[in-house]
């Protein structure tokens, strides 16, 4: 019989690359979200989430605090910071074009990463709680608990932002900016502010999505470029600028990555991961979900 | 206007050969094994290079390219794997040439569906994969590129720190004045337009597609050339190094810097931001990495366009702010 238990594996490889990529998720929807406001490709992306990691692994190696309440604390800490960004660095810069958005976005990453680097040394952390490697059985399937509260919490943060865009005033007008600038602005919405929102939740989103990455993986100051391109991956496999199509590239993506690993290597698990976005670039750029042109994108 | 156009000209012309004859006679006269200037100069040399490739098809032709270090790692992986072979040897000029055709190459396979159906953000995120797949590869390319440990090469044949100079100072001259006659001639107004509006071009009979290729694959070959010269000098060719990030994102802040789409621009932004790295390095080596970034951001928040545009004073705009500067170049 070796028909059913590797059905069985495959199964819960499938699981376990579901459970990984909620968190991709929600990385994907800041960045699409980003995208949306500002046109472009937010790199620091992964820099902010390893510095929501580290406030993380502060709380947790000073205080007593579990983890999980760290979210918490981070996602009106982190919109503070999306806030304080976009109001003191991106709005001014957003003026003058593209190119310079993301040689700020660029620089930002790499001062982060260094200054992170500075205040925590460049060790590789972790962050270990007392149920790390607690996991209980769904029939024959394997599920760990921290995985399964990680993917919990990316979806009740995708539902909210989802809510927030489809039924909120606010929400709306976000929705509209990012469809078009000019006719929104001509419709009596103020660009700026709502960018700042858009801004600041994206980057409040990174935040969550750090929290996650920290329980999940060990990581260092310079892992969240790798954070960035597996976001980027996400929403190009949903199409630039679609909730809905970043979340389920997130989701996608970690089942690519799990059942490449399991099937080829976990060598090769990136380069499928990368030929899968380049193929999905090529072939349909608007993404799986994407109803936008490209060339309007 | 047209005698102070000419004067200008021949002030220019006479510039660059005063500077030229100065690059030539310098390590000529100094140890160059212990200079640190020769070190610096064959350094800002490569990146000239690089920011001169990328600005050809990103500046001129508006296709902005992430995915320099994949052609940078390749002229590496193709100059060491030649001379590991006993196919070509130390400071070999078939290898670099090898390299460089790799590197071209492998821009014209992958520009073909890329550039065919990808536009703006879309291109630059497929050359950011193209970049992270050939790292991939070259890491899980088993005995052919030796995995993560790398190829290491036998170090006893270096020669001296003068033959690298003058093969960078060679390589970025023959970049420069290739970049120079390609920007000045129809094509380089092809590119331009293409750039300008894509549409209208195609429309005035343009082929779009072939020359974005060429402008790619252009620029890919002088990367590559650049990407040999390094594994040449490094000796111990890497998945990490040969593929690093820093050889895409470092020479296009230096065209930025100093003004992409103009062909001073991008050696102007070399110069400067090479010596801000070195002097940060020098100075507060801890700190540099979080000096340089901050560099970054203000040049980001106070320069966006670029030096050159408030020397030459196309953006308009600019020229206000910086008076001053401007008046100094002039009369410089």
């Amino acid at each position: 019989m070796t028909g059913f238990p590797s059905f069985v594996i495959f199964f819960q490889v499938f699981i376990n690359g579901i459970l990984l990529g909620c968190m991709y998720s929600v990385a994907a929807i800041g960045l699409s979200l980003i995208f949306g406001c500002m046109q472009i490709i937010f790199l620091a992306q992964g820099a902010v989430m390893i510095l929501a990691a580290y406030c993380i692994y502060w709380m947790v190696s000073l205080t007593p605090i579990d983890p999980f309440f760290g979210f918490l604390l981070i996602i009106p800490v982190f919109l503070g910071i999306g806030w304080a960004m976009y109001t003191g660095l991106f709005q001014r810069v957003a003026k003058t074009g593209k190119n310079p958005s993301l040689l700020l976005a660029f620089g930002l990453m790499v001062l982060l990463e260094h200054v992170m680097s500075l205040i925590w040394s460049p060790n590789t952390r972790s962050v270990t709680t007392s149920y790390s490697t607690a996991a209980f059985y769904l029939g024959r399937i394997n599920i760990s608990v921290t995985r399964l509260i990680v993917a919990v919490i990316a979806l009740i943060a995708t539902g909210f932002v989802f809510l927030f865009l489809k039924k909120t005033m606010l929400g709306k007008a976000v929705r509209g900016v990012s469809e078009d600038m000019p006719t929104a602005a001509l419709l009596g919405i103020s660009s700026s502010h709502v960018s700042t929102v858009t801004f600041a939740i994206g980057i409040a989103l990174a935040g969550v999505a750090g929290v996650a990455a920290c329980i999940t993986y060990p990581f260092d100051p310079y892992f969240g470029f790798l954070f960035s391109l597996k976001a980027l991956i996400a929403v190009a496999f949903g199409g630039l600028g679609s909730v809905g199509g970043a979340f389920l590239g997130g989701v996608i993506l970690g089942v690519l990555e799990s059942l490449s690993s399991y099937t080829i290597s976990a060598g090769w698990a990136d380069a499928v991961a990368y030929g899968a976005f380049m193929l999905v670039l090529i072939v349909r750029p608007e993404g799986l979900l994407g109803l936008r042109s490209v060339e309007k994108a | 206007m047209t005698r102070r156009v000419l004067s200008r000209w021949k002030t220019s012309y006479l510039l660059s050969l005063i500077l030229i004859f100065f690059f030539i006679i310098y390590p000529l006269i100094v140890d160059t094994e212990a200079s640190y200037l020769v070190y610096f100069l064959y350094m800002t040399f490569i990146y000239i290079a690089l920011a001169q490739g990328w600005n050809l098809a990103a500046g001129y032709t508006g296709q902005v390219s992430l995915g320099q270090h994949a052609f940078f790692g390749i002229g590496c992986y193709v100059t060491a794997i030649t001379w590991r072979a006993g196919i070509t040897g130390y400071f070999d000029p078939l290898a670099m040439l090898m390299s460089g055709m790799g590197a071209a190459l492998v821009a014209i396979v992958i520009g073909i569906p890329l550039l065919a159906k990808l536009r703006g953000d879309y291109f630059a995120l497929g050359t950011l994969g193209l970049g992270e797949i050939l790292r991939v590869i070259a890491i899980n390319g088993k005995s052919l590129t030796e995995g993560v440990a790398g190829i290491s090469l036998p170090s006893s044949a270096y020669l001296s720190m003068r033959h690298y100079y003058f093969i960078a100072l060679l390589i970025v001259l023959v970049a420069l004045a290739s970049v120079w006659c390609i920007t000045r001639s129809s094509i380089g107004l092809a590119l331009m337009a293409i750039r300008e509006d894509e549409v209208a071009a195609a429309a005035n009979g343009i082929a779009v597609l072939k020359y974005k290729i060429f402008a790619f694959a252009a620029g890919a070959f002088i990367t590559g050339l650049c990407g040999s010269l390094n594994a040449y000098y490094v000796f111990h060719i890497h998945t990490a190094a040969a593929f690093n990030l820093n050889w895409v994102i470092i020479p296009i802040l230096m065209a930025i810097l100093g003004g992409a789409g103009t062909f001073l621009g991008p050696i102007l932004g070399a110069f400067i931001l090479a010596t801000v790295f070195e002097l940060a390095n020098v100075w507060m080596p801890e700190l540099h990495p979080i000096f340089s970034a901050t560099f970054i951001v203000l040049v980001a928040l106070f320069l966006p366009d670029g030096i050159m545009s408030y020397i030459s004073g196309h953006e308009g705009g600019g020229l206000r702010k910086l008076s001053l500067f401007k008046w100094i170049v002039r009369r410089a």
